[in-house]
């Protein structure tokens, strides 16, 4: 089985993000591996495990994918990571047709079984790019799943709704994207990281993706600090509560 | 002018609060700009279902059994050719989990400028005023396609429109959309009816890690049922298996919008901050006076929740009993 994953990287401290003149500056952030990338990771290397022969591609489609990206989801059981290379991405439509882009040069006409993304990225959770990808390559999207079941041709999901659960049967090929709660990811030790380090990152140009459909006009930083009105008892919060109007739907 | 088209997501046989509250909120403004409104909705309804929905317009049902539980590849489909034959220029969706597996398919298909988590603002000026990097940035997006999507949760005022008008059903065939060999079934779905989403709530009482284990939420249960409301939970409280994950309120969980969200035992950190950046009142009960959860409240109290929940309840009962 082939399976793709796509992974991109968010800020490890949001405070670490600051904004100059309106636009958004993240030159002293530290980056980490979207952490719901990494149950993609995580699930398509447990698949490989249990279909040995499939190989693991990761694409990571971020301008400044740091090597350490890459070298994470090698450490944890990939078997190849490709770096895609491109102008700034603008927004989710751009980073899904890139991905997209990357995937047919790589897999030609057979396309990948299984293409496993991120339930979103945590720095912007536009939430986008895996049913946008979906709709590129011309295959069925679901997610984000919390359970995934493989006989090797058939698959039972989970994913949740609002207020419950729903259970899929698929088969493939699919775009599934990742919730927490589908596994746990396992981590990397030193060993596991000086082994990705021998094998080699490779890097794809990407072509100048069509104009993005939305755009980032400004940004500012949130300094927003209530006033709080602290109560000496519960009886004066019950009090301050009542006088403000808030229990005024319950009597309803 | 603009040409709204409403995605009216069933349940049950019921159009969701979201929806309900989407559809009046854009019969609201297209009132005002005199800007035409049409919605969709797929699957079998119950009579009463149209019921909450206000104003003029045309509503397209889809009645197909097999939409009852629609796959989002279907309903894309679907929405795609209504949008295209109707040349409408904006499609509002609802922020559910369908709604925001659907927005995105669609504007793929559209080339649409997909615009999710808006707070304030109106359709009409199209820009997006939205929470980025965990609530921290205030971001300003701008569509550039000629479709736009509107993704809108609870971020923004409820709506209380009303209008002696009523929209007109008709039906919509959907039977050319059926794909023989669809590859998603979705077999079933559990517990979907009985418990309400925590993102629908209007009070939340949540819990975090102070609440000291498992059955401390007994507490926050009977003043959630109280009240009216239901319980969520930090992501300490979840890792902790108190509470599932549906219930996690933040970052990597639900963004909420509830009129009261009452934190109790949550310590405030950033990540559970933004799911909260929409709640319009919130109250702290903290034994730590230096709680970064008090920054982010307008009522607080310093004390152990043990104590201070139950005395709560007995005050909240007297109060609404005085009603
Ligand atoms: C990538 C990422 C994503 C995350 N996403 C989320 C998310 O979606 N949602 C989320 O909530 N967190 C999220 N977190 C975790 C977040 O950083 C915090 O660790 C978490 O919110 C803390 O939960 P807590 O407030 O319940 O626990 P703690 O931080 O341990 O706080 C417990 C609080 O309870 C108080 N307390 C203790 N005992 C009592 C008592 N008897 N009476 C009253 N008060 C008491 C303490 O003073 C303290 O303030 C995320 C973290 C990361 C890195």
């Amino acid at each position: 089985m082939n399976i793709a994953v796509c992974i991109c990287q968010v800020p490890d401290l949001p405070s670490s993000v600051a904004v100059v003149d309106g636009a958004l500056d993240l030159s002293r952030v530290a980056w980490v591996m979207n952490p719901y990338d990494e149950y993609a990771v995580e699930e398509a290397v447990r698949l490989k495990e249990q279909f040995p022969g499939s190989v693991v591609i990761a694409l990571a489609a971020a301008p400044e994918a740091g090597k350490e990206l890459l070298q994470k989801a090698l450490a944890m059981g990939a078997d190849r990571a490709v770096e895609v290379r491109s102008l700034p991405l603008q927004d989710s439509f751009q980073a899904a047709w890139v991905l997209a882009e990357a995937i047919r040069n790589i897999y030609g006409k057979e396309l990948p079984e299984l293409v496993l993304c991120g339930r979103e990225s945590l720095d912007l959770q536009n939430g986008s790019v895996p049913a946008m990808l979906a709709g590129m390559l011309g295959m069925p999207f679901t997610g984000p799943v919390t359970a995934l079941r493989s006989d090797g041709e058939r698959l039972e999901l989970e994913r949740e709704a609002d207020g419950g659960m729903e259970c899929i049967d698929a088969c493939y090929p699919l775009v599934i994207s990742t919730e927490k709660g589908l596994n746990i990811p396992r981590k990397t030790g030193i060993r596991q990281i000086m082994e990705a380090r021998k094998k080699s990152l490779e890097i794809i140009s990407a072509s100048v993706p069509p104009d993005p459909l939305v755009r980032l006009r400004s940004a500012e930083l949130v300094l927003s600090r209530k006033s709080c009105c602290f109560a000496a008892t519960p009886a004066e919060l019950a009090g301050l509560l009542h006088q403000a109007g808030l229990f005024k739907t319950v009597q309803e | 002018m603009a040409y709204y088209l409403v995605f009216l997501e069933q349940r049950d046989g019921f159009i969701s609060n979201v929806a309900v509250d989407v559809w009046n909120r854009v019969q609201q403004e297209a009132t005002q700009s005199g800007d035409k409104v049409s919605g969709f909705v797929a699957g079998p309804l119950k009579p009463t279902a149209l019921a909450d929905l206000y104003g003029n317009g045309t509503i397209y049902h889809a009645s197909d059994e097999a939409l009852a539980l629609p796959s989002s590849t279907v309903l894309c489909r679907i929405l795609t050719t209504l949008v295209a034959e109707e040349a409408c220029s904006d499609i509002v969706i609802g922020a559910t989990v369908t709604g925001k597996r659907l927005a995105p398919c669609l504007a793929e298909a559209l080339h649409a400028s997909l615009l999710g988590g808006c707070t304030g603002g109106s359709l009409q000026s199209g820009l997006c005023r939205r929470y980025i990097y965990s609530g921290l940035v205030l971001a300003a997006y701008q569509p550039a396609a000629k479709i736009r999507i509107f993704l809108q949760g609870r971020e923004q005022l409820r709506s209380a429109f009303m209008s002696p008008d009523r929209p007109h059903c008709v039906f919509f065939d959907a039977a050319p959309f059926f794909v023989p060999h669809d590859n998603l079934f979705i077999r079933s779905i559990t517990a979907g009816d009985s418990r309400r989403s925590i993102a629908e709530a209007n009070i939340i009482v949540a819990g975090g890690r102070g609440m000291g284990g498992k059955d401390q939420f007994v507490l926050l249960e009977e003043l959630a049922s109280l009240l009216g409301g239901g319980v969520g939970a930090s992501r300490s409280a979840v890792d902790e298996g108190w509470r599932p994950h549906s219930d996690q309120i933040g970052q990597t969980g639900k963004s909420v919008a509830p009129d009261l969200y009452i934190a109790c035992g949550i310590s405030g950190a950033v990540q559970h901050l933004a799911g909260l950046s929409s709640a319009r009142t919130v109250v702290a009960v903290n034994s730590d006076p230096h709680a970064p959860i008090f920054d982010a409240a307008d009522y607080g109290i310093v004390g152990d929740v043990r104590e201070v929940i139950p005395a709560l309840i007995e005050e909240v009962k007297e109060v609404l009993e005085k009603k």
